[in-house]
């Protein structure tokens, strides 16, 4: 499976994710809902119904108390730089294809098919079953940066493009360079917001960034490391038992995934 | 030559051949497929300028120092000021979705006068404020008859609303019960006074014992920058965090070590804490220290059957904490109201003894601050709105007039039937709100207030900060979605119809005057900074004296602990989830209109249930019924719920969803303080 | 009763009819041949380019006759209304706030300038112009990234007219004539060697 190379890109728009220190307040979600105009749901506690384009999860170590421990490990989308979700798109509404290698959702072109749902092992996609409706006069709230989608549409999690698109804007304008961003120039939504600052958000491949060392540390992990789809989300966590669940599904039956770095 | 059908017809072939050497239907195709994609019942995007403005967004109870950006001026998403020491560019779920709130179904869109049970019309501002006032002339004077509660910890509109009754000879002002009202209490039982603060900033190993400091307790986002700060993700951890509490909850889960503790056993807990320090050598020069290492002992000895932990457990706790060069102990309820003054004091004992109060990372006393209105009663002689509820339901207390300032009494105190049902003996109720709550549906008359980011407000020392902090605001956008008025305008502008003058005529004009009476400065508050004074500390006794009378809880066979859970981003006690955060709520919390039950393994087998079963939990007359799931991260012998669900009012996306915890919290009074407590319900667990 | 259905007998009633045809044909020998034909096609065709075009589009003024023409004989710069903001966004057209800088009392003699001061600068609602150029909310466009280029090589070139364009307004999409098509994007950008990803346009 791991036999398809990875695109590669002069950039690598990635995070280290600290599941230490992330203690699944939620703002991130809320963030993440305000900047991509997605609509509340009556019942959000139906999940196959509601739109989370990063979901925290809640781990356990299945212990029973007083040894029982638990972990949040928020879930945006992976970027993988070998994704399952593009190659079975039967329209190209999804691709890898950009500097940075972000994967795109273009929410007019996608026909709602869902193979790349079925395809992404991560959950990180997400259907219109309903138009986005908005309490009435709250469509006056809507951000600026993501169009709404119509029912019958895929959408994702970009890393918050339309910013990236904004940093490169007020680099040209500031008279830097647009394609050597500083590190946190660029900050999607969940990351600016998140109040402990578990997320960091910058190039995997400049040195400059912080992102650069930390997913090279021990500690660090990517979710089914095994399935070699090569995420540019890393998550960090000293806990050992949460190392060893980011891989649960690893080919080998076996938990805990050998570490690999690009 | 006339045209025959066949003619016709070539012609007709003709035409349709040459069409398609036009652009008639390559375009119209093209043109279709793009009308298309723009439904007319898909909303579009607002366009203009981006732009970030400073404000102080009082959604979270501790206020959050936000940055509201807007497009074309209008309010869309909100981040974190890094350069205020509340936020260092952190928010609170609630507040990270402040904008959409401003649009909220729930808001009160003008002013309503009641004209029959749950019937309500709209009125003119000019008549809802002659309506106010005509309602307070006849009781002007009469103590007794005028009272007010509000829910704002730490705004200046409360001196304005105590000044007011204080000017019309009424001494009736009650805050909500939160943690700064009990805490305050428990340092004047050990024989100091003013606010207790918590320097987690500076601690090198921060106990919290109940106290949800890095979720729902005191200053959030402050607290969280502050954990995190001691570990730099790829860095050294600097500091330990270790929680003790009934609930595996947000806090704990990123602590070093979580101690499950039963509500119930709170002060059994410190105090056995206590008596293991003594133990290891702890010492102290307060006068009642004889007296406390006997409680302390004591309460060693009921440890294990108290808490379901072993003794072993406390002894690794103390060693640590011996160990530590500046070691905190943070004192809470597990949800921030109703543990009573004990607890507080049985755990904040646990600094005096150590000798952290008044230290760089150790416990704090604040004061008063100084007043924008010379009559305004002191914010640590503020009375009780349970006890005072309780009192109005037994006839104790005949008010006339009740004036409710940004609080939902009927809905977030313990008994809330009993506290609805005593609103009732109240003739004239006026509910100061910005949403269609629980109590604002009982209301007589309704006052739209205006959402925090189209109004003037300020935050003196929100609850934990270990200095003394004062953020101020102005409105981010020109004038409020609905036809809302600012309360203390509202009320300043009733004081003078009463012939009573405060000194202001607006709310911006009493928070410009706090300002400078502390000596802060306002342009730079609103521009997004943050004003703030000197930590000190004070003597203080270890308490033992009021914790000698505190009485243990025993439970009764097929009784539990109740531990209600809050989680920051579901709301607080006067807001319900918002639109935008429903989607936090996990479906082992919350599962269509049913609310879950928490409970380990353990307890659930004891009970005699099983996941997923419907019980009925009832206590105080009431019940609640929810749906069991096991759970490993509720402490031994404990039911934990989360408060906030069960809503009669607000709006479809929270209303009749879950069910309210408050019903079924029984209120005692507490040994030796007087003082309400319901942290410590019990409640029956059954089948139905 | 049903009836039998009987190939034979259905094959007997196709020839006969179809040997009818063919006596029709040779009787209409004569009436038109191909003339019908190329009438049909060549009128189609005139309609298609010249009449077609005309009627797909609606045609609209703007609500204020703005003459670039006369604020540039004020000396005025284009960048004095059209400029980028210190983060890089582009102000497109100036609002009231702009406007009225000038506008905020009639200055000149002008009925349109009037127009404006009454029915927007009074009265604080923007004036809503027409976008010659609007690109829907899926797609994200950079001026700054385009600032190489000359602002007519995209947009209509009203530097110096006295008279805003007629602004024509497709009957089914609802675009303007004018807004350009993802196909003319991607070749200028196939064209300079920029890169057409998904996400460098969409959003």
């Amino acid at each position: 499976m791991s036999g398809h190379g990875a695109k590669e890109f002069n950039i690598k728009w990635g995070m280290v994710i600290d599941l230490d220190k992330c203690t699944g307040c939620g703002a991130c979600m809320t963030a993440c809902q305000v900047e991509n105009n997605i609509a509340p749901v009556l019942d959000a506690s139906n999940k196959l119904r509601t739109l989370s384009w990063i979901l925290v999860y809640e781990l356990s170590n299945k212990k029973a108390a007083p040894d029982a421990e638990i972990a949040y490990l928020p879930r945006p989308c992976m970027q993988c730089g070998n994704p399952a979700c593009v190659p079975v798109c039967p329209v190209v509404a999804t691709d890898k294809n950009e500097e940075g290698g972000i994967v795109s959702q273009i929410y007019p072109r996608c026909i709602g098919c869902r193979y790349c749902m079925a395809a992404c092992p991560y959950h990180a996609r997400y259907f219109n079953w309903e138009d986005p409706v908005f309490p009435k006069g709250m469509e006056k709230a809507l951000s600026p940066n993501t169009s709404a989608r119509p029912r019958g549409v895929v959408e994702k999690c970009n890393f918050c493009h339309t910013r990236l698109m904004k940093a490169k804007d007020k680099a040209r304008q500031e008279g830097g360079n647009p394609e050597a961003l500083a590190d946190g120039a660029y900050m999607p939504a969940c990351a600016d917001v998140c109040p402990t600052g578990a997320i960091t958000f910058g190039d995997l491949k400049n040195p400059e960034h912080k992102v650069h060392e930390l997913a090279k540390s021990e500690h660090a992990f990517r979710l089914l490391e095994k399935l070699g789809l090569a995420p540019q989300v890393y998550y960090y966590t000293r806990r050992e038992w949460v190392r060893k669940l980011g891989d649960n599904y690893a080919a080998t039956g076996k938990a805990g995934a050998e570490k690999k770095h690009s | 030559m006339g045209l025959d059908r066949r003619g016709f017809v070539k012609i007709v072939v003709g035409g349709v051949a040459g069409t398609l050497f036009t652009p008639v239907i390559w375009q119209s195709l093209d043109d279709v497929s793009i009308w298309s994609q723009n439904w007319g019942w898909i909303p579009s995007l607002n366009k203009g300028e981006v732009k970030a403005k400073a404000a102080l967004s009082k959604l979270c109870p501790a206020g959050c120092a936000v940055k509201v950006n807007t497009v074309g001026g209008l309010p869309f998403a909100v981040t974190g000021n890094a350069a205020n020491p509340m936020s260092k560019g952190g928010v609170c779920p609630l507040c990270a979705g402040g904008a959409q709130l401003m649009y909220s179904p729930a808001r009160v869109k003008a002013p309503m006068k009641k004209v029959g049970e749950g019937k309500y019309e709209e009125i003119k501002w000019e008549d809802a404020e002659a309506l106010l006032v005509e309602k307070l002339t006849p009781l002007k004077g009469q103590d007794g008859k005028i009272a007010a509660i509000s829910g704002d910890e730490t705004g200046t509109a409360n001196e304005v609303l105590s000044a007011m009754l204080a000017g019309l000879g009424n001494t009736g002002f009650y805050v909500m019960p939160g943690e700064m009202f009990t805490a305050t209490k428990g340092v004047k039982l050990m024989g100091g006074s003013g606010q207790p603060g918590f320097d987690i900033e500076g601690a090198d190993l921060v106990l919290m014992i109940g106290a949800d400091a890095l979720d729902s307790w005191g200053t959030t986002v402050a607290n969280q920058k502050a954990f995190a700060a001691t570990r730099p993700t790829g860095g050294a951890v600097s500091a330990q965090y270790i929680y003790a509490g009934p609930v595996l909850n947000n806090t704990a889960s990123v602590c070093d070590k979580w101690l499950a503790v039963p509500p119930t056993a709170t002060a059994t807990f410190s105090l056995a804490l206590a008596n293991a320090l003594i133990e290891a050598g702890a010492v102290s020069s307060a006068a009642d220290f004889g007296d406390y290492k006997a409680l302390a002992a004591k309460a060693a000895a009921a440890f294990e059957a108290a808490t379901g932990l072993k003794a072993d457990a406390l002894k690794e706790l103390a060693a640590k904490i011996k160990a530590a060069k500046a070691p905190l102990v943070v004192a809470g309820a597990s949800f921030g109201q109703g543990a009573g003054a004990l607890d507080f004091v049985a755990a904040a004992s646990l600094n005096v003894l150590l000798g952290r109060v008044g230290q760089q990372g150790g416990m704090t006393l604040l004061g008063n601050g100084a007043k924008a209105i010379a009559s305004a009663a002191d914010r640590d002689a503020a009375k009780d709105a349970a006890s005072f509820l309780a009192s109005v339901a037994t006839g104790k207390a005949t008010p006339g007039a009740l004036l409710i300032y940004e609080a939902n009494p009927a809905f977030a105190l313990p008994q809330a039937t009993e506290m609805a049902k005593a609103m009732g003996n109240i003739a004239f109720k006026v509910s100061f709100s910005t949403y269609m709550d629980e109590t604002a549906a009982l209301a007589d008359l309704i006052l739209p207030a205006p959402h925090p980011f189209e109004r003037h407000d300020d935050a003196l020392n929100p609850y934990g900060v270990a200095k003394a902090t004062y953020l101020a605001g102005k409105p981010v956008v020109a004038k409020p979605v609905h036809d809302c008025k600012d309360p203390v305008d509202v009320l300043l502008a009733a004081a003078s119809k009463l012939g009573l003058s405060l000194g202001f005529d607006t709310y911006a004009d009493v928070i410009k005057a706090k300002a400078s009476a502390l000596g802060a400065d306002y342009s730079a508050l609103t521009a997004g900074g943050a004003w703030t004074g000197e930590a000190k500390g004070g003597p203080l006794t270890l308490g033992a004296a009021a914790l000698a009378k505190a009485a243990p809880v025993a439970l009764a066979d097929k009784t539990v602990a109740l531990a209600p859970v809050t989680r920051l981003a579901y709301g607080t006690a006067s807001l319900a989830t918002p639109p935008a955060n429903t989607l936090t709520v996990r479906n082992t919390e919350l599962l269509g209109k049913d609310l879950f039950v928490q409970m380990n393994a353990a307890t659930a087998k004891k009970l005699g249930v099983a996941e997923g079963n419907k019980v009925k939990l009832s206590a105080a007359g009431s019940e609640l019924k929810a749906l069991v799931h096991v759970n490993e991260g509720v402490a031994a012998d404990t039911a934990a719920v989360l408060l906030g669900f069960g809503r009669s009012a607000w709006d479809e996306y929270t209303k009749g969803k879950g069910d309210n915890v408050y019903k079924i919290l029984t209120v005692s009074d507490e040994a030796g303080t007087g003082l309400k407590v319901w942290a410590g319900s019990t409640v029956t667990v059954a089948k139905v | 009763m049903k009836t039998q259905f009987s190939v034979a007998k259905f094959d007997q009633k196709l020839q006969e009819r179809w040997g009818e045809v063919m006596e029709e044909k040779k009787q209409c020998k004569g009436c038109g041949g191909a003339l019908p034909f190329v009438i049909g096609f060549v009128a189609a065709v005139i309609a298609g380019w010249v009449l077609f075009p005309d009627l797909i589009y609606s045609k609209k003024t703007q609500p204020i006759r703005f003459s670039h023409k006369v604020h540039q004989e004020q000396g005025m710069e284009c960048s004095s209304c059209h400029s980028f903001r210190d983060d890089g966004s582009y102000a497109g057209l100036p609002n009231n706030e702009k406007c009225m800088e000038c506008h905020a009392d009639v200055v000149g003699s002008d009925p349109a300038e009037a127009a404006y001061v009454e029915q927007y600068a009074k009265t604080g609602k923007e004036v809503p112009w027409l976008i010659y150029q609007s690109q829907p909310d899926n797609v994200y466009f950079s001026h700054k990234a385009h600032e190489s280029f000359e602002c007519k090589s995209c947009h209509l070139d009203v530097a110096s007219t006295d008279t805003p364009p007629v602004y024509y307004e497709n009957r089914l999409s609802g675009y303007s004539k004018q807004t350009m098509k993802m196909w003319q994007c991607e070749r200028c950008h196939a064209e300079n060697g920029v890169s057409n990803a998904c996400h460098v346009c969409h959003k």
